[in-house]
């Protein structure tokens, strides 16, 4: 077996399977789909209370959207062979993104909320389309994070 | 990070300390054919090699099946991790200390006191008496 400390280049190889594992953390075209879709539901709620009859609850819409988030999940765990820890905005790589994603999620809902409100329904579909778009960049982002860390080592030297 | 640099002979070879570095990278467990592809080795080394960390402690197995495909993840456990920066803290030492000396090597030493021939220089081992 080679000996590590007698192969300068030991930390570089270490690099580069590093590099090769990262480049795994691409998710499949349904994982980005099925993403864009739930944001578009959670984002078509603030509709429901226009249009849904009044006493019909919205949270089976969430239950589910959690359900297939979870399945989302495990299936991109599956589909890369690499299963991530649960991060909070403590995890300071990925707070930026986190927050972005919670400072749009807060702004298109309100925003939404109130252009419903003023029968502006045109506008409140096309802040709650540019919201999918916002939050799906924001995916994006946070898998570059991901792969980023991945590739230095996650703090391991 | 501030592991304390130690070398570890158990993942001192070259194999055991890829499959150790691709572990400690950040994911919470790996599934064999990601590791097995990441570190470029084959089936057989990374069962040998993964069942000689698990023994050791170092490594965590879970075995289940996806239909008929038996599926293995591996995780670092934190004896493992705390190991695997360490060895990697020294390893990055080493290194250093390596590069330090190829550098002094390449970069020529001026003589000390000799300001009138500033250009003029001694090999490294010459200059350093």
């Amino acid at each position: 077996m080679r000996d590590a400390a007698r192969d300068p280049a030991t930390l570089e190889l270490l690099r580069v399977q590093r590099s090769r594992l990262a480049d795994r953390m691409r998710p499949p075209w349904w994982y980005l789909a099925g993403v864009a879709i739930l944001w578009a539901l959670v984002f078509a709620c603030p509709f429901s209370s226009r249009y849904l009859p009044q006493g019909v609850p919205t949270w089976p819409i969430f239950v589910a959207a959690a359900a297939v988030a979870g399945l989302l999940q495990w299936g991109l765990t599956r589909a890369t062979g690499i299963k991530l820890p649960f991060r909070n905005l403590r995890y300071r790589p990925g707070r930026p993104v986190g927050i972005a994603i919670l400072v749009v999620f807060l702004a298109a809902s309100e925003t939404e909320f109130l252009l419903i409100r003023r029968d502006l329904i045109v506008a409140a579909i096309v802040v709650a389309a540019l919201a999918v778009v916002a939050e799906m960049a924001c995916l994006q982002a946070a898998l570059r994070v991901t792969r980023r860390e991945l590739r230095g080592g996650g703090g391991a030297a | 990070m501030t592991a304390k640099a130690k070398p570890d002979p158990l993942i001192h070879p070259i194999t055991r300390l890829s499959i150790c570095g691709l572990l400690a990278a950040g994911a919470d467990w790996v599934e064999f054919a990601a590791l097995r592809d990441a570190a470029g080795i084959s089936d057989s080394v990374l069962s040998k090699q993964s069942r000689v960390l698990e023994d050791a402690g170092y490594v965590e197995v879970r075995k289940g099946a996806v239909g008929r495909r038996p599926r293995t993840w591996f995780r670092l456990t934190a004896a493992g991790r705390e190991a695997v920066q360490g060895h990697l803290a020294w390893l990055s030492q080493l290194e250093e200390a390596v590069s330090a000396s190829t550098g002094d090597a390449q970069q020529p030493r001026p003589l000390p006191g000799d300001r009138d021939q500033p250009r003029r220089v001694l090999p490294p081992l010459l200059g350093s008496s």
